[in-house]
């Protein structure tokens, strides 16, 4: 423990620990602490009067400070407003593709019943649309025990002010404690508006979900930093508590058409604002795919790109039941569009299977493909990084190894192989 | 017209090393840098402005030495920087910065209306996505997410036309102004400052506000105004690399040990078949 | 760009922002030129640095920060054979007591970002992320000022400051240096490895800060003539190795294969055992010694650093003699603004400072000790082989008489390097230094 030359025992950072949350630097009374210019936090000693503020508040335990204090300085928590408690329910935001419900939704509904179970409480979907009634029957025989619906056509497609103003409106009617949101394109759009509309705090991106029983908070777990940590984040005076999560973490629930459940209508005002108007949608060009959708992808890097091997990778992908993706170098030679590419700045994938083909393994690669379930790796390089992550490395030429992959796989498997429908 | 970027400074995770040990990052003597969705916000900011006319401001909110990332900015055409700095907005979560810029920006707005707001579509750290549509509901902006093309600004009859990436295909659509943007990579490439504006950025004073020049609530600011919590920060499960088949002892060979060893966790073996019957 | 400055300083290493924080601090318009994205992103040093030498450019570093790693208060030298080798370590009181800061470790990128802080400080502009492709002359062919690779990136300015490193395309563009050639350039590599803090405290020894330098001689840069080095830094050892790249391209050898190879010595492996590889770094010195010094001043322009050839091989100093050259730049250009005359008269007393100082003096004390080194390779091969043959062999207690042994091992030196060549061998020695 040091002292500075006043004899105080002053705070320490561990800098390999401090994540430059800054939460320290607010908290100290006396201004003695600074990010440096490293990106951490640093303790200027002679400021320092060593009250141990930082210590309590650090959220990943970066500060040494070993004093025994007089008195403890942690605050009670703070007993919870009543108005807290009335909220009640798990709900879920019932988001539309083309007149359907889009499957994060129907999964996210799954995860509510398991949440909905261990507080006691009932599941609720949030549907928003215009002639939406045959998506709210599908929501019941999901697993909603009720749907609120709001039914205009101003809401036929998705404008952000129309649909934050009603999903912010209906949560003040029904008073949720928890919402779920899809971290679609759509999804994440709209639960930026919500939560300011609600003034509650919303956590993006989670790949976990709790409940903590003493407290019946919501635990909440997410990648931040690239993926390489993973933070808890709970929301404790605020409500609901308001989540988004990724298509794909949570499984499809059985559908059972033979549940029942209410389905009430509300009336809604829209926002007295002027909205944009959607002037015209351009579809996509046919093979344009979100990557991210599908269960199997089989990624091209620098040492497949060529345009001879693609056919050999398709087929590979469609035998797995996934599509073929890349790494940044494929994109850059301009032989896949930018929205195959899977990286910190293209798209962080988290299939079933990820097959690398002459992939090397960049940190902002690899960061993006933590979540796949099982990593092969094809690479004649025995040392590339990506063998450090991989499940299974097949390390030799792909033009020889694919070949035999798809073979074996076509025995194995049995089948021709179908493609799955996303 | 007043066009307003909001930029962030991240660690730059491209000088990020991986340690091949603990799979995790490691982050001493990172750099810090632009956010590079907001370095393409700040192009379309001077292309705008250079096609209509107007000021360009850059805003940006963290510690003093954030003010690089607004001196970027000024080097590629910005007017001014602005930088909110206060120990009062440390621990901001995406609530309380939401609201800490659009109090900087409804500040902007007394000496010079601000027409647009353009923001990265999201951070590279963080990556939640978050800020710009909560600034723009806060400050009943119009609001365009994902951008990749700017159709046209009316200045006359105060509207904007941009298309949109969604699920899909692309969108266009119009609205009123003032309106927020949050852009994607696609929509500009930034420039390389000129040698005069370079050394221009260097000297030019950045201006410094605290809650106080903002007229912020103490109450919404930092911490304070942050309704999530960290509970905890953990490592993810590390990976750690699986067996090796080298082919040059066979090709079949090793691919069976391959298909093998993946199915042989019959839990990935089930929700495997399952998942491509689906 | 229309501005004309004072100064254009070109690089941003320790020779430049020497210059410029002397310059900036007595009120100068100066500019410094980076081609690196920060300053120090392109540029190494072994990490050692003299406290003299700073302190005359930063009387007050130690108030201001400087990012120090270790102290060093013990020198070690390693003499090499493949398999053994020879320690020779000196410590003294002083260099924790009076002496302290004598001589520290830094790590690269954080001491050049440190210093060049400084000189912003002071109110110099770095500009990085810019290079300098050309000189500007005026119609009598007098330097003013520097073109870049930027939009509209033609600088003006009374006198320009090269301090752009040994490989600088600029110094060999301009005719000011011939290119130089590779004899008279070394190839260092450099490997930083990290340990925890207290590891390396126990393995040297050392405590409060205080740390270790070593180099290393012999056989271990295969027969060419280099040598390595292993530093402590807070919580790493940066090991490097390096040789002449005209030996490398003879030899063919791959520097990392030598670092890979130093690093399973019997000698260095248990001092870094256990640690896990941060940085690899390669860089090229500039070992040619006084005869291959430049002409260092012209009409209009000053060479500084390793651009200008400062670099005392067998002390393996290179940074301070950059700071210092920098800092007499600096004053020169100082004399040139008072009196207005930038021409390469008027510029002189760059030179004259530069012979009145330690850089060319010591220069010139170790004149032959480039040529001796490249022309006496015994010292890399079979002279480390034979010492560590004679150590071996009289500390193997075997039954086999001294005498006899001491035969045995006068055979095999005169098998390897005749009685004479020794002679001469050690005359050439004594007087290159």
């Amino acid at each position: 423990m040091a002292k500075n030359t006043r004899g105080i025992e002053v705070a320490e950072i561990i800098s390999d620990k401090c994540i430059a949350c800054q939460i320290c630097i607010g908290e100290c009374p006396v201004g003695a602490i600074e990010l440096s210019s490293e990106g951490v936090a640093r303790v200027d000693a002679e400021t320092c009067v060593g009250c141990g503020k930082c210590a309590d508040s650090c959220p990943v335990e970066a500060v040494k400070f070993e004093k025994k204090r007089r008195k403890k300085a942690k605050e009670e928590p703070k007993t919870q407003e009543v108005s807290l408690a009335s909220y009640q329910g798990v709900a879920v935001f019932i988001e539309t593709v083309h007149g359907k419900g889009a499957q994060v939704s129907w999964e996210l509904v799954g995860k509510a019943r398991l949440l909905a179970e261990s507080l006691g409480v009932r599941v609720m979907g949030f549907l928003l649309g215009s002639g939406v009634e045959s998506i709210a029957e599908e929501a019941i025989a999901y697993g909603c025990d009720e749907v609120h619906a709001i039914n205009d056509p101003l809401l036929l497609h998705y404008r952000s002010a129309a649909y934050g103003k009603a999903l912010a409106d209906l949560c003040n009617d029904v008073h949720p404690e928890i919402l779920l949101i899809g971290a679609t394109h759509l999804g994440r759009d709209l639960a930026g508006v919500v939560a300011t509309r609600l003034q509650t705090g919303l956590t993006a991106d989670c790949t976990g979900l709790f409940i903590e029983q003493e407290t019946r908070l919501l635990l909440m777990t997410r990648p931040t930093f690239g993926g390489n940590i993973m933070a808890t984040i709970f929301c404790q005076n605020h409500r609901p508590q308001l989540s988004t999560v990724r298509p794909r973490v949570f499984k499809m629930p059985e559908k059972d058409m033979g549940r029942k459940g209410d389905i009430r209508e509300h009336s809604w005002e829209p926002p007295a604002f002027e909205l944009p108007e959607i002037v015209e949608f351009i579809a996509a060009k046919s093979g344009s795919e979100d990557i991210a959708k599908y269960p199997a992808l089989v990624v091209a890097g620098r040492g497949a790109c060529d345009p001879a091997t693609m056919p050999m990778l398709e087929e590979l992908a469609k035998l797995v039941g996934g599509v073929i993706a890349c790494s940044r170098p494929v994109v850059e030679s301009g032989l896949m569009p930018y929205e195959r590419q899977v990286g910190q700045t293209g798209k962080t994938v988290a299939p079933r299977l990820y097959i690398g083909v002459g992939v090397s393994g960049a940190v902002q690669h690899l960061v993006a493909i933590q979540g796949a379930d099982k990593i092969v790796a094809i690479n004649t390089d025995p040392n590339a990084p990506i063998f450090k992550v991989a499940d299974v490395g097949i390390v030799g030429n792909f033009t020889k190894i694919v070949p035999e992959l798809i073979a074996q796989l076509k025995a194995k498997l049995g089948t021709n192989g179908k493609r799955e429908s996303a | 017209m007043h066009f307003v970027c909001c930029l962030k400074q991240v660690p730059d995770t491209v000088e990020v090393k991986i340690d091949p040990e603990t799979n995790t990052l490691v982050r001493a003597g990172v750099e810090s840098i632009s956010n590079p969705y907001d370095v393409v916000a700040v192009e379309e900011a001077v292309r705008l402005k250079e096609r209509y006319g107007g000021k360009v401001t850059a805003l940006s909110m963290g510690p003093p030495q954030a003010d690089a990332v607004l001196r970027q900015a000024i080097a590629m055409g910005a007017d001014q920087g602005v930088l909110l700095s206060d120990r009062a907005f440390a621990g901001s979560d995406t609530l309380a910065t939401s609201y800490t810029l659009s109090k900087a920006i409804e500040t902007l707005s007394k000496e010079l209306p601000v027409d647009v707001v353009l923001c990265g579509k999201q951070a590279i750290d963080g990556d939640t996505a978050q800020t710009g549509p909560g600034i723009a509901t806060r400050l009943d902006l119009s609001l365009f997410t994902y951008v990749i093309a700017v159709d046209w600004i009316d200045p006359e009859k105060k509207r904007i036309q941009v298309r949109r990436a969604v699920e899909g295909g692309t969108e266009v659509i119009t609205g009123p102004l003032p309106a927020l943007l949050t852009v994607e990579l696609d929509l500009a490439q930034p420039r390389r400052a000129k040698l005069p504006q370079l050394v221009h950025s260097l000297r030019a004073p950045i201006t410094v506000w605290s809650g106080k020049e903002i007229s912020a609530s103490p109450q919404l600011l930092g911490i304070k105004g942050s309704p999530t919590w960290v509970r905890a920060i953990t490592s993810p499960p590390a990976r750690h690399g699986g067996p090796k088949f080298d082919a040059q002892q066979g090709t079949p060979a090793a691919v069976t040990g391959a298909v093998q060893t993946l199915f042989s966790d019959e839990d990935f073996a089930a929700k495997f078949k399952e998942k491509r019957e689906a | 760009m229309n501005e004309t400055f004072d100064v254009v300083i070109v690089g941003a290493g320790p020779a430049g922002i020497s210059a410029a924080c002397v310059l900036a601090d007595r009120g100068v318009k100066v500019i410094v030129l980076e081609r690196g994205e920060y300053p120090g992103a392109k540029n190494m040093f072994g990490g050692v640095l003299y406290g003299h030498d700073l302190k005359q450019v930063l009387p007050d570093y130690l108030d201001r920060k400087c990012p120090i790693e270790r102290n060093i208060v013990e020198s070690r030298i390693f003499y090499l054979s493949k398999d053994g080798g020879f320690s020779v370590a000196y410590r003294d009181r002083a260099f924790y007591e009076d002496r302290r800061n004598n001589v520290f470790t830094v790590g690269r990128a954080k001491f050049d970002r440190w210093y060049a802080e400084q000189a912003k400080f002071k109110g110099a502009l770095i500009v990085c992320s810019t290079v300098v492709t050309d000189l500007l002359r005026d119609s009598s062919g007098r330097v003013v000022g520097v073109k870049t690779d930027r939009e509209d990136g033609d600088l003006h300015a009374k006198v320009v400051l090269l301090a752009d490193g040994v490989n600088s395309p600029l110094a060999a563009r301009t005719g000011f240096r011939p290119e130089v050639s590779s004899e008279h350039v070394a190839l260092a590599v450099k490997e930083v490895i990290a340990l925890p803090e207290q590891v390396i405290e126990e393995r040297f020894g050392v405590a409060d800060g205080n740390g270790t330098t070593i180099e290393m001689l012999g056989d271990i840069t295969l027969g060419m003539n280099g040598v390595a080095f292993l530093y402590t830094n807070r919580n790493s050892v940066s090991l490097g190795i390096g040789a002449n790249l005209a030996d490398f391209a003879r030899r063919k050898a791959k520097p990392y294969e030598m670092i890979e190879m130093l690093k399973t010595h019997p000698m260095v492996a248990p001092l870094i055992k256990d640690g896990k590889s941060k940085e690899y770094l390669a860089h090229w010195l500039p070992e040619g010694g006084y005869d291959t010094v430049p002409k260092l001043c012209g009409d209009g322009f000053l060479i500084a650093g390793d651009s200008a050839m400062f670099f005392n091989a067998l002390h393996r100093e290179g940074s301070n003699l950059a700071m210092a050259s920098g800092k007499f730049a600096a004053e020169t250009i100082l004399d040139a603004l008072k009196s207005g005359d930038f021409s390469r008269r008027g510029l002189e007393g760059y030179v004259r400072r530069l012979r009145e100082s330690f850089i060319l003096k010591d220069l010139k004390k170790y004149r032959r000790f480039p040529s001796f080194m490249e022309t006496h390779e015994e010292l890399f091969t079979s002279l480390p082989h034979l010492a560590g043959l004679a150590s071996r062999e009289m500390l193997t207690v075997n039954g086999m008489s001294k005498k006899a042994k001491q035969g045995l091992i006068w055979k095999a030196i005169r098998a390897q390097i005749p009685p004479l060549r020794l002679l001469r061998m050690v005359w050439d020695a004594w007087r290159s230094v």
